[in-house]
């Protein structure tokens, strides 16, 4: 079976009609997954959990599987709130990015995703899931092809199994702001400055290399974390489904790119090189390949500048 | 527990240390560094540093004690080429880092200790010292003056 | 001995940190309750060259620990891959075996391992599990029967004490030392720029990857080549960790993501016990046994203090002064516990 597209949940904050606008483009995008929701920040307005919902509704209408994301770092009573209002809703799978999440889910009896910062290393940790429901997990930023096939070996029967190919690596979440620290404000009185940033703001070190986007709690890449160039081994590492990061423009061309080196009508190469004018920055794959993240491993394993 | 006192080794101290040949006083750093090793300094640890040319710079006493770790132990080396460890405090700090008195992170973070070259030397350093259980010292035996007088002594 | 002086059983424990023998002792003699320390392998967090313990190391110190009435709790909370599983599941089976009063584990598949193989061994949930609800924090109790949970350094003490009302299990939290301002268990800064960090290999910046150089322009450090801060004379400097660097954002250089501080909660050391938090954590495994002694002595001082009269605790301004002393950037901050700082 070929391997699956899906679409990661929206990081940035976006306005409401440039979200809605842009999931109603996704409805023709050749994927076959997406995750949907605000897994960043609580603060965030714009779309509400009923407003997911009902883009869920329109993208399942689209012959698509929605699936609901819950966000990564849980705070406070009203995140919780937020937390079972998804896990609770009837219909669409839920994808779980933090444990209070699976508890919830494995109680309710409901098959569910688990998210990358599950942090499933093994399979150990992956069949414990898989009893409580996992019917699909997504690998950690950080784990390499060698790690990957090494759990697949072990691995539940039946779990399917999701890789971060495309997009700014989330690297890290934090209590703090950095977006509103760049204004001078607090995260209460955040002004909510990130939907200035649809990419995220940049940051470079004091020698001026590109270095980092701020993306309100979260920190990213300023690098493209590109796997096109390994989709085949991609697939012979068991993977079933490559996700792709949502990024301000050219989206569709991304997934219309993976979908031709899955299917063949271009090499991974071919495809890489048409994706490159799409690239908001350098690309990076050395997570896959076992390398510091930032680096750019070439087909034949050598790391090139 | 005597605490030691702050200071800073006079600057003309420095300014004839430095004229100094620094052979003599890194002959008399490894020799003790040598009683140690194998018995207060574990010799398994320090493998990594095998080969590895290490300066300890004294900035106030205008010092930079250079020597190496060989099979057979520590050498004073006159090696060229840049060390591939340095080490640099005033000799108050390494003496309070010496006593245990100070955390060398502390003096790190005032900039009062500055760690070049392999940092991964440095911490294999400063941990394997810190793994080490020694009988107290008493602080008196390094006072300025005493200090200085043995610093002068092993010209 | 501390211990045999104190007033009445304390009701939040002390946790000090030991990278190694002599700074398990210092913790001992200044009045720890709980001493945590790791295995001299990439099973703990603070997996750094020289550091921590090996068998017969952790045997004397356990056995020292012990004689004084303190407790030893050892972590193994990085996450284990399936080809290094067998290994973790020997180094829970050693702490069992030396009699360690407790392992601090993150991954939930050896924390299943712990719970079947070891029914009596008590568990901590490591903060590097990245639970911050109590939903989180009663799932790994209701599966593995965890006893206490370490909260990562991001909820404000209105927020520990929300954590705290839902749950039966011991809540512990830091109160002083090295701050992560990242979630901890979700931070790839240090992975993605060296290709080790604190989920897989437990060293955040390793030494091999950090280059300090006198420059023209002042003193650079440097992370594989990624420059983090560049320090004018005199200018304090930081750990060389990507979190503390300074930046340029929309034309700005500045600490982007946090300034070099220490988490410092001293001041709010009685709201903590109020909260009913059971422990308090020492950050700086990797710091030397005068630190462990010096910060050890001002919390058990603080902490007898406070319990013997909250309302009239207020913090010594000579131990503010000691630790800012021995703080990272030579300064504190209460961070998450704050809210203006988020």
């Amino acid at each position: 079976m070929e391997m699956k597209l899906s679409l990661a949940p929206l990081p940035y904050y976006w306005p409401r009609s440039r979200t809605l606008a842009f999931y109603r483009e996704v409805e023709s995008m050749p994927v076959d997954i997406v995750y949907l929701g605000e897994t960043v920040c609580s603060r965030r307005h714009e779309l509400r959990a009923a407003d997911w919902i009902d883009i869920a509704r329109a993208i399942a209408a689209a012959g698509k599987e929605a699936v609901l994301s819950t966000q990564a770092l849980i705070e406070s009573e009203s995140d919780l709130k937020v937390v079972r209002r998804l896990v609770e809703n009837d219909g669409f799978r839920v994808e779980a990015n933090e444990m209070g999440a699976v508890r919830l889910l494995a109680e309710r009896r409901v098959p569910f995703v688990a998210g990358a910062s599950l942090n499933v290393y093994n399979e150990r940790t992956l069949a414990l899931l898989a009893r409580l429901g996992a019917m699909r997990w997504v690998a950690p930023h950080e784990m390499n092809r060698a790690m990957l096939e090494a759990l697949r070996c072990g691995a539940p029967a039946g779990v399917e199994c999701e890789v971060f190919a495309w997009g700014r690596l989330p690297l890290a979440w934090s209590a703090r702001c950095f977006t509103a620290r760049h204004f001078n404000l607090q995260k209460d009185t955040c002004e909510f400055r990130c939907i200035e940033f649809p990419d995220g703001l940049e940051v470079k070190t004091r020698d001026a290399e590109d270095f980092l986007v701020l993306n309100g709690i979260q920190t990213q890449s300023h690098k493209v974390h590109d796997l096109l160039p390994d989709s085949a081994a991609l697939r012979e590492a068991g993977v079933d489904i490559a996700r792709i990061g949502p990024q301000s423009s050219g989206t569709a061309e991304i997934a219309r790119l993976f979908r031709a080196a899955i299917e063949g009508s271009l090499t991974p190469g071919e495809a890489d090189a048409r994706a490159r004018p799409h690239m908001p920055a350098d690309p990076c794959n050395g997570f896959w390949h076992g390398r510091p993240g930032f680096e750019r491993v070439g087909d034949r394993g050598q790391k090139s500048p | 527990m005597i605490r030691l006192p702050a200071f800073t080794l006079p600057a003309p101290v420095g300014a004839i240390v430095s004229r100094l040949p620094q052979f003599p006083p890194a002959l008399a750093l490894v020799a003790a560094l040598n009683l140690a090793l194998g018995r207060v300094i574990p010799r398994e640890p320090l493998e990594p540093l095998l080969g590895k040319r290490i300066a300890l710079v004294v900035t106030d006493a205008g010092l930079n004690l250079r020597f190496y770790l060989g099979p057979t132990g520590f050498h004073a080396g006159l090696a060229a080429g840049e060390p591939d460890l340095r080490i640099s405090a005033a000799a108050r700090d390494f003496l309070a880092l010496a006593l245990r008195e100070e955390d060398p992170d502390t003096l790190f973070f005032s900039r009062r200790l500055l760690m070049e070259g392999d940092t991964e030397l440095g911490l294999l350093v400063k941990n394997t010292l810190d793994a080490i259980e020694l009988p107290r010292i008493d602080a008196g035996d390094f006072s300025p003056i005493g200090l200085i007088e043995r610093l002068m002594r092993l010209r | 001995m501390n211990q045999a002086a104190a007033p009445a059983p304390a009701r939040i424990e002390l946790v000090c940190p030991a990278g190694g023998l002599p700074a398990l002792k210092a913790a001992v003699e200044h009045g720890a309750d709980c001493v945590y320390a790791g295995f001299k392998d990439e099973t703990n967090a603070r997996n750094f060259t020289g550091l921590n313990f090996d068998q017969a190391g952790l045997r004397e110190g356990i056995r020292h620990a012990h004689a004084h009435g303190v407790k030893v709790l050892l972590a193994l909370n990085t996450y284990p891959t399936s080809a290094s599983f067998p290994r973790w599941e020997r180094a829970v089976d050693r702490a069992a075996d030396l009699g360690a009063d407790a392992v601090i584990l993150a991954d939930a598949g050896l924390m299943e391992y712990a719970h079947r193989a070891h029914p009596e061994l008590r568990l901590h949930l490591s903060v590097q599990a990245s639970a911050t609800s109590y939903e989180a924090i009663n799932f790994y109790h209701r599966h593995f029967g965890i006893r206490r949970a370490v909260l990562p350094r991001v909820l404000s003490a209105a927020q520990v004490e929300n954590v705290v009302a839902h749950t039966p299990v011991e809540i512990e939290v830091f109160g002083f030392g090295g701050l992560c301002v990242m979630v901890e268990g979700r931070c790839a800064l240090s992975a993605y720029v060296t290709g080790d960090g604190p989920n897989c290999t437990g060293a955040c910046s390793p030494g091999k990857a950090v280059r300090w150089e006198q420059t023209a322009e002042g003193v650079e450090t440097r992370l594989n080549g990624v420059l983090v801060d560049r320090y004018a004379p005199g200018e304090r400097s930081a750990y060389p960790t990507l979190c503390k660097g300074r930046y340029q954002v929309g034309g700005q250089t500045y600490y982007a993501i946090e300034e070099p501080a220490s988490l410092n909660t001293l001041e709010l050391l009685p709201e903590l016990a109020r909260a009913g938090i059971r422990a308090i954590k020492i950050e700086g495994r990797q710091r030397s046994p005068a630190y462990v002694a010096q910060v050890t002595r001002i919390w058990r001082e603080a902490i007898d203090r406070c319990l013997r009269d909250p309302a009239a605790f207020a913090p010594a301004p000579a131990w503010i002064a000691e630790l800012n002393k021995v703080s990272e950037g030579q300064t504190h901050t209460l961070g998450a516990y704050s809210r203006p700082w988020k």
